[in-house]
């Protein structure tokens, strides 16, 4: 069972958060759902707890608002998959969240403080 | 875009299909058994389900999609409740039908436009002098506007006359050569008028039809273009027929349209062309570029008489849009509001009555909600399910309502037309007020609005529930107890009960003024009133009383009863007092039994001189001279100069007539005769009227009556009056009592409408009230059983649901009457007539007493059935 510990072990993602992981995660180029989730789990060193079921109605969201584009296509191990691509105003959107991102996590480490050892 | 990006569900099933085998892949990849791997592939992914759900209702078309099977489960729900929805959907369409009939009127005068091109730049040419205006003008004013082609695209000219047309009277526009050219309605068959039509006098026999006309009298002949047809004793040729939604460009539609031209051809020499001739009605298209402003400063206008003979006052115009047959203006609009009040509160009243059955439907479904809300509806979406329902039965109401208000609008006209004097009905025309796209519309944004009235309430209180009581089955306090259910009945009350108080005060008014003593005897006298040239009415006297039939004749510059008299307004120390006049012949007292109450009346000599001399009106009199005797009194009076006969259409300021002229005639008082009514029925016995002496030559005299023995009617003067003159048109025969049925037909349409209407909102506030009062006692049957059991009497029980019924009608009754009687003392402040009453205790009164008899008879049968419970067997049941 020692999936299920990591998994306990794991940190929800925050509100609003997984948009920007999923427009960073594309910037490297196309991805499909699965392709998706599995970068931003190993790219957070399997710290963060992505739910799968919660991806798709989040790049729904992003496809309909013109961040990302999607197309069927065929994926690396030979099956039908939905790709997702950056668009223009993605990008810019991308930045934007970004910045905003990290103006976050100084503003709410001054208050915390330096890190206790 | 919406579309493009839209997915359907397949898609979306496939893509996480994908997913999943991809993520299978790679844990078998990793050394994972391909049974595990499946396994934590579905773990990882969470709720597949869900997550199609969540992607199904992000979807823009869910709610469409939604209301879709809202709809669908709506008709099902009610086809199994059908008395239910039969009940409900007569209900509304009552109330929808009646209001759309009344707006249907509405439109047809005031919303709709002309069918004719650019209806929205045509005006109406009216007159502005310093002490009168009008709209009549002569032929030269119409040819001052036509030059200015500059500001107008168009000025066409009409002037009406009823002409008989094989034995029917028609009204015919006698119109200038443009007016098909210039207003360009729809033909029908054949073609309109073209300016050669009217390029000379009498040369062009040509008539168009309205489709009316042509369906009445000619069958729809398809070959009536080019055929002779008889108008007036004259020839005339059909050219064209109107399409049947033009029918002229008045509020009274014409039957027929002839060139200008032919108007002395037809009514014996009379055209209108003369020099001083006032009787031209001008419209104008405004050219795109100009405002009216603009183009009524303009038009210079050669000075006219307004008002007084032989003096030409300087005259301005005046343009006004005139695109639908009636311009509403506020003032009209504060007249017809309550009528347009009174129909709402019909609509009013249909829509409590439906909310309160729907709101003892939803409360009998309070468990089908409960379930629906404990497996995880909102309440929103509950509340909405059930406004789908009120909206699918607002919708069935509407399409019965414009059933319904199709055939009330034929009834309508038929008993409309059927209650006048026949001499009117027969002259009686409406603008068609059928049914179009903006009636249509109306209906549906009120079945709409009916939804929110009737639908809304019920539904928010049926889902305001605790689910573990809805499931239980057990009714919340909220519904039982709640403020709406005592809205509900306290509105249906209030609304009845003013209803009920409108009609009232209408029936009454309307029966006081039918037992009116007019003052004289009209009964079996007859009036020939023929006002072109005073020749021709000496020789209809000449020629009455050589008729043997005619019992009494005598003759008057005006008929009794035919609207108001001239005013003569006369200066006292005490102020102005305004009295009417009129010249009769001595016999005119003796004729219709006018009794003289003092001093005498006039003698031949005095009438054959038209001495200055008068007879005053007992009320008169006391006004004049209060306290004095009368007799022997001078009096200065205004006399409007004879022979005139177009005068100000309105004037403008007695105060400003009094300064301005001096040629006041003074009269001596030589009786006083008892008070009539002169003018209007509901206006009362007249103020101060003065009669002067006159004789059959005079040129005052317009009229004659007649007062014949048996047989000599109507009919018989008719056609006797034919010998002195070959054009039937030349005198209006009508019966007095003729013009009192008139008269009193306003009153009579008024207290019909209303006693329908109060009726009908009667009837509904009665089954509303039952259908609350059972449903409440059906809730409170086990208490009453507990009652019973406890020793409470059968007529413990009755008193009780009568109490519960009079509590919950108190307060409507006590708003009913209050608002009543505000609307009344509104009302009492515009309306100033001496024979009607409008803040009538005895209608408040039998209103009152009506709707205690109308609770009482809707909580009789909860009562009954209340106190017939039997306790052993109401304790046992389980509900």
């Amino acid at each position: 069972m020692s999936i299920k510990k990591r998994e306990s072990e794991q940190i929800a993602l925050l509100q609003g958060t997984l948009d920007l992981l999923i427009l960073r995660t594309l910037l490297f180029g196309p991805q499909h759902g699965q392709g998706i989730a599995r970068a931003i789990q190993q790219q957070a060193d399997h710290e963060l707890l992505v739910d799968h079921g919660s991806l798709y109605p989040a790049l729904q969201r992003l496809e309909s608002r013109g961040w990302i584009d999607a197309e069927w296509g065929t994926s690396t191990n030979n099956r039908k998959a939905r790709f997702y691509t950056l668009t223009k105003a993605g990008r810019k959107q991308l930045v934007q969240e970004t910045r905003q991102w990290r103006r976050l996590v100084a503003a709410i480490g001054r208050i915390i403080g330096p890190e206790e050892a | 875009m919406f579309w493009r990006r839209r997915r359907t569900d397949e898609d979306f099933t496939d893509e996480i299909a994908s997913h999943l085998e991809s993520e299978i892949d790679r844990l078998v990849e990793e050394g994972v058994p391909p049974d595990e791997a499946a396994a934590r592939a579905r773990r990882a992914f969470g709720n597949v389900a869900r997550t199609r759900e969540r992607f199904y209702e992000a979807r823009r078309f869910v709610l469409f999609e939604q209301f879709k099977q809202d709809l669908r489960y709506a008709w099902r729900g009610l086809w199994h409740s059908r008395a239910f929805v039969a009940t409900t959907v007569l209900t509304l369409a009552v109330g929808m039908g009646l209001v759309t009939v009344v707006f249907a009127v509405f439109n047809a005068y005031v919303l709709r436009p002309f069918a004719v091109h650019d209806p929205y730049s045509l005006h109406l040419a009216g007159w502005r002098a310093k002490e009168a205006s009008g709209a009549s003008f002569r032929w030269r004013d119409y040819e001052d506007f036509r030059a200015r082609t500059d500001l107008f695209d168009g000025v066409i000219a009409e002037t009406r006359r009823t002409v008989t047309m094989r034995d029917r009277q028609l009204s015919v526009g006698f119109v200038s050569g443009n007016y098909f050219g210039t207003l360009a309605p729809r033909v029908a068959l054949g073609r309109g008028l073209i300016e050669s039509d009217a390029r000379s006098n009498g040369s062009e026999p040509v008539i168009i039809l309205t489709d009316d006309t042509w369906a009445r009298l000619f069958d729809r002949d398809p070959s009536i273009v080019g055929r002779e047809i008889e108008l007036g004793g004259h020839h005339l040729v059909v050219v064209g027929v109107m399409a049947p939604e033009f029918s002229g460009m008045d509020e009274v539609p014409r039957d027929a349209w002839v060139p200008i031209t032919m108007h002395g051809v037809l009514l014996n020499g009379d055209d209108p062309f003369g020099p001083d001739d006032r009787r031209l009605q001008i419209t104008v298209r405004l050219r795109y570029d100009v405002t009216a402003t603009l183009a009524q400063a303009a038009v210079p206008l050669e000075p006219f008489e307004t008002r007084v003979a032989g003096r030409r006052d300087p005259v301005s115009v005046e343009l006004t849009p005139r695109p639908t047959p009636v311009r509403m203006t506020r003032g009209q609009l504060a007249v017809l509001a309550p009528v347009f009040v009174a129909f709402a509160l019909v609509l009013i009243a249909a829509c409590a009555n439906a909310s309160n059955v729907m709101l003892a439907r939803a409360s009998a479904r309070h468990r089908e909600i409960g379930i629906r809300l404990s497996i995880g509806a909102s309440r929103g979406r509950v509340v909405r399910q059930l406004l789908t329902e009120g909206l699918l039965i607002a919708t069935l109401a509407g399409a019965l309502a414009l059933v319904l208000a199709s055939v009330l609008r034929r009834l309508g006209t038929y008993f409309f037309v059927v209650m006048l004097p026949p001499t009117i009905a027969a002259r009686v025309r409406f603008v068609p007020f059928d049914f179009d796209h903006r009636v249509f519309m109306f209906t549906m944004i009120v079945a709409c609005a009916v939804t929110m009235l009737f639908a809304l309430l019920p539904a928010l209180q049926a889902t305001r529930m605790s689910l573990t009581d809805a499931l239980r089955g057990q009714l919340t306090a909220a519904i039982r107890s709640s403020a709406l259910r005592g809205l509900l009945v306290t509105s249906q009350v209030t609304v009845s009960l003013v209803l009920l108080i409108f009609a009232a005060t209408l029936v009454r008014n309307g029966s006081a003024i039918r037992a009116t003593n007019i003052g004289m005897d009209t009964n079996g006298v007859v009036v020939a009133r023929g006002g072109n040239g005073s020749g021709l009415v000496r020789k209809a006297y000449e020629e009455v009383s050589t008729d043997s039939r005619a019992a009494e004749i005598a003759v008057a510059s005006r008929s009794p009863l035919f609207g108001t008299s001239p005013p003569a307004p006369i200066r006292r120390p005490s102020g102005l007092v305004v009295a009417s006049y009129a010249f009769v012949s001595p016999e005119y007292f003796n004729l219709l039994r006018i009794p003289i109450l003092h001093g005498r009346s006039f003698s031949a000599q005095e009438a054959a001189t038209e001495a200055p001399i008068a007879i005053v009106s007992a009320a008169g009199a006391r006004v004049l001279w209060p306290g004095e005797d009368p007799i022997g009194k001078t009096v200065r009076v205004n006399i409007e100069p004879p022979g005139q006969k177009i005068v100000a259409d309105t004037v403008k300021s007695l105060r400003v007539i009094r300064e301005t002229d001096a040629t006041a005639t003074e009269v001596t008082i030589v009786g006083v005769a008892q008070d009539v009514i002169n003018g209007f029925v509901y206006q009362g016995l007249d103020p101060a009227h003065l009669y002067l002496p006159t004789h059959p030559g005079s040129v005052r005299v317009t009229t004659v009556l007649i007062r014949g023995r048996g047989s000599l009617q109507v009919g018989a003067v008719r056609s006797l009056l034919l010998r002195v003159s070959p054009d039937p048109m030349a005198f209006d025969v009508l019966a007095v009592d003729e013009m009192v049925a008139l008269q009193m037909f306003p009153l009579r349409v008024a207290s019909w409408v209303g006693s329908l209407l109060s009726a009908i909102a009667l009837l509904l506030s009665i089954s509303g009230l039952y259908g609350v009062l059972t449903y409440m006692f059906g809730q409170r049957i086990k208490e009453i059983g507990v009652r019973m059991a406890l020793g409470a009497s059968a007529g413990a029980v009755r008193r009780l649901v009568f109490r519960q019924a009079a509590r919950l009608s108190a307060a409507g009754a006590v708003l009913g009457l209050a608002a009543a009687f505000t609307v009344m003392k509104l009302l009492s402040s515009v309306v100033h007539l001496d024979n009607v009453s409008v803040v009538d205790p005895v209608a408040f009164g039998v209103s009152f007493f009506l709707i205690c008899i109308a609770v009482a008879l809707a909580s009789y049968g909860p009562a009954r059935k209340a106190a017939r419970v039997d306790p052993s067997t109401m304790l046992r049941t389980e509900t």
